[in-house]
């Protein structure tokens, strides 16, 4: 066990290697927006452009070969020196410690959400197949996989933003349904208002993945609703949810958890940088699409690097997970 | 109290499939007395595991649905019991065991947690207390070191080990009755045949009566009081076990026998394979691989169930002519009870008096023994098959009968 979890780390490491140096990659090949915008200016100012490019360059070390610029920022990486961010003006690790908190606090309530609710469906329409809130629960989760997120988003806002705003049901003002439609970030995180805020990103965000934790699980259930031990657990007197919560669901979970993971990730990566751009949150998904677009090598490749360690680290513990949650699995002999 | 622990009484199960509607369990009436052990026998697919699913409503319902009859179970009716009762008995006093102990355990918990949810289930006892008597019932059950047994997961346990605990889980709540779905099919000989001395130590000790589903007769002459034969969703015959290897009454059963190794030919098979289940054929349910099948056997609804006469009025029966056989005496108790299976036949008053004539003999579903059939064309082809030096003039005359029938 303690080999393998030390082989699993050790792979970890090859792959964070392998992302960032493709990272790097990409972004060398990119146009330089920072080195355009000082050749335009000393062109109005009648300077030779050319002679701008080198110096804006030269002056951050990147006029020098490729292979020396990649030496040099893995020898610093190795030694878990992040670099500065040219786009936020101060270093990498700060202006992430600043934004991962926005991300996290409407990430982490919309993964709980869509995974409760995601479940309870799903084992409810697995226990009712064929009925018509099997049929329902099947139209709220393709709903929820068909509609594009940034376009679910947009009409919340409208909605809730506009059209409340000025409606009003039999003569009481729905005003009060009104919420804000982009980020404030004055309000301490565990406030009324912050919450009140970010109900409309999460649900957003919760809509996309309960559709996916809904079918999964109600596949599941179906595949051990018929199992012997479920039929064994009902011939012992087992009320319906005992059977459904304490044999269908926890033997469901070994292989929910895995699809739980890549979930995560998804929405993490696909998400938060539609969410953050269409609700104004400065979160990591912000950060990471600033600092593409001025080529922010440094910030990018750090950023970069957050999906990457949950993506191993997730999968590692998951693994793990495996062992507590299925007896049979046993990495002990590897 | 008197009167028998379980009695169903014309049982019928069906499912609701895309093909139509499966009568998996058509009219199937049988009872069981306490401490009794009684076996359900026939191939597979003939509704034996159905009916033992349906008595605590374990088949999966929809598609399944019991659509009639009535299921009487120490005074009370569990066709209309609420669910939340029937769980109540369920896993106290009737508990089931299945056949194949590799799917039936959980195998993410430990057996002895698996063994204590049932008796916390149905008792208010604290953790602790339910695991010292999961201790005592795998220790009963015959697992060695049941002590640290208790802890394994099931995948740590061989096949039989996993029935034991099976069994074990069964009689945590000292059931009044044991329904036992072919409990050791999937168990390799050696092991069936402790498990099948385990069970018979357990009967007498718990003193509960055994509902024992399978489609081995080697395991019904082991086990059995009396015997219940099925075929395609409808009871065949329903006897005594001696009467029943001694004395076979319906033709199936006859052929059953004659399926097993040391008894007839060794090589024999019932040719032929069970009717569809959506579509049955007319008449008796097996007339379209029996040797005996006349046009009677294939119209109308499937016989009632007839008295088989004993051995001894067989050998008058034999001696005699043949019409004085049939239509004498063995005849009379038929058409005194009424036909008993017959659907339109049965009025609510007259089930008692039914059962009074039926339920406890020797009864086979056979038009042979209805009044005005010859019954020695049944009885003469099991006599000579038994006698070995005329085996060949039986099969022959089986032939022909089958070639005249068709």
């Amino acid at each position: 066990m303690r080999w393998y979890v030390a082989r699993r780390l050790a792979w970890a490491l090859v792959a964070t290697w392998l992302a960032v140096t493709l990272t790097f990659g990409v972004l060398l090949a990119a146009p330089n927006p920072g080195a355009d915008a000082a050749a335009a200016q000393c062109a109005s100012q009648d300077r030779d452009p050319e002679q701008c490019r080198q110096q804006y360059l030269e002056s951050r070390g990147l006029d020098r070969p490729a292979h020396v610029q990649y030496i040099d920022y893995m020898t610093d990486l190795a030694a878990l020196d992040f670099g500065y961010s040219e786009s936020q003006e101060e270093p990498v690790t700060a202006a992430i410690a600043d934004a991962w908190i926005y991300s996290a606090q409407y990430f982490v309530p919309s993964i709980i959400i869509s995974v409760l609710i995601g479940y309870s469906i799903g084992l409810y329409s697995a226990l009712n197949r064929y009925t018509l809130t099997d049929y329902l629960g099947s139209f709220v989760a393709y709903f929820g996989i068909s509609i594009p997120n940034f376009w679910f988003a947009i009409v919340l806002i409208l909605v809730v933003g506009v059209y409340f705003r000025e409606a009003s049901l039999l003569g009481v003002s729905l005003d009060a349904l009104s919420l804000r439609t982009y980020y404030e970030t004055s309000y301490g995180v565990f406030t009324v208002e912050n919450a009140k805020q970010l109900i409309m990103p999460v649900i957003v965000l919760a809509t996309a993945s309960v559709a996916s934790q809904m079918r999964y699980s109600r596949a599941q259930a179906l595949e051990y609703a018929n199992a012997d031990f479920v039929k064994t657990a009902r011939a012992k007197g087992a009320s319906t949810w005992r059977v459904l919560v304490a044999h269908v669901l926890r033997v469901a979970l070994v292989p929910l958890s895995t699809i739980l993971i890549v979930d995560i990730l998804a929405v993490l990566f696909a998400g938060s940088f539609i969410i953050e751009a269409i609700f104004q949150i400065p979160g990591l998904g912000r950060l990471q699409l600033e600092a593409i677009t001025q080529k922010d090598t440094d910030l990018v490749a750090a950023v970069t690097l957050i999906p990457v360690f949950l993506a191993i680290v997730g999968n590692l513990i998951q693994d793990l997970a495996y062992v507590l949650l299925d007896p049979r699995i046993d990495y002990g002999d590897r | 109290m008197t009167g028998p622990l379980l009695e169903v009484t014309d049982l019928r199960t069906q499912f609701h499939t895309d093909e139509g509607v499966v009568r998996a369990v058509d009219g199937v009436s049988f009872d069981i007395g306490r401490g009794e052990t009684v076996c359900l026998v026939g191939e597979s697919g003939s509704g034996k595991s159905v009916t033992s699913e349906s008595i605590t409503k374990l088949i999966p319902i929809p598609p399944g649905e019991i659509a009639g009859g009535s299921i009487r179970f120490d005074g009370m009716e569990l066709t209309d019991l609420p669910e939340s009762d029937l769980r109540d008995l369920r896993g106290s006093r009737i508990a089931h065991v299945f056949q194949n102990p590799q799917e039936t355990l959980n195998p993410v918990y430990r057996v002895g947690r698996q063994i204590a949810e049932t008796i916390r289930i149905h008792e208010d006892v604290g953790k602790e207390a339910a695991r010292k008597r999961a201790v005592d019932l795998l220790d009963r059950v015959g697992i060695p070191d049941a002590a640290e047994r208790v802890d394994d997961y099931p995948h740590e346990m061989s096949g039989g080990m996993k029935q034991r605990v099976v069994i074990a889980m069964a009689l945590a709540g000292r059931p009044d009755l044991l329904i036992a779905d072919e409990p050791t099919t999937a168990l390799d000989v050696t092991i069936q045949a402790q498990i099948l001395r385990l069970l018979n130590d357990l009967q007498a000790e718990f003193d509960m009566a055994i509902l024992f589903v399978t489609h081995d007769l080697g395991v019904v002459a082991e086990v059995a009081d009396r015997v219940v034969v099925m075929y395609a969703g409808r009871v065949m015959e329903r006897a005594d076990v001696y009467d029943l290897f001694e004395n076979p009454g319906h033709p199936y059963t006859q052929a059953l026998l004659a399926c097993l190794p040391g008894r007839g030919d060794a090589t024999t098979a019932i040719g032929g394979s069970l009717p569809s289940p959506t579509n049955p054929p007319d008449g008796c349910r097996f007339h379209p691989r029996c040797p005996h099948a006349i046009p009677d056997c294939k119209s109308g609804d499937q016989p009632p169930l007839h008295p088989v006469p004993d051995p001894d009025a067989v050998a008058t029966g034999a001696g005699n002519p043949a019409g004085t056989g049939a239509g004498g005496p063995p005849g009379e108790p038929v058409r005194a009870a009424g036909p008993y299976d017959d659907t339109d036949g049965a009025e609510e008053g007259g089930w008692d008096e039914v059962r009074e004539a039926t339920v406890s003999g020797h009864v086979a579903s056979c038009i042979y023994y209805r009044q005005g059939y010859d019954a020695t064309t049944v009885r003469h082809d099991d006599a000579a098959a038994d006698g070995g030096s005329t085996d060949q003039g039986a099969s022959g005359a089986a032939g022909d009968e089958e070639g005249g029938g068709s």
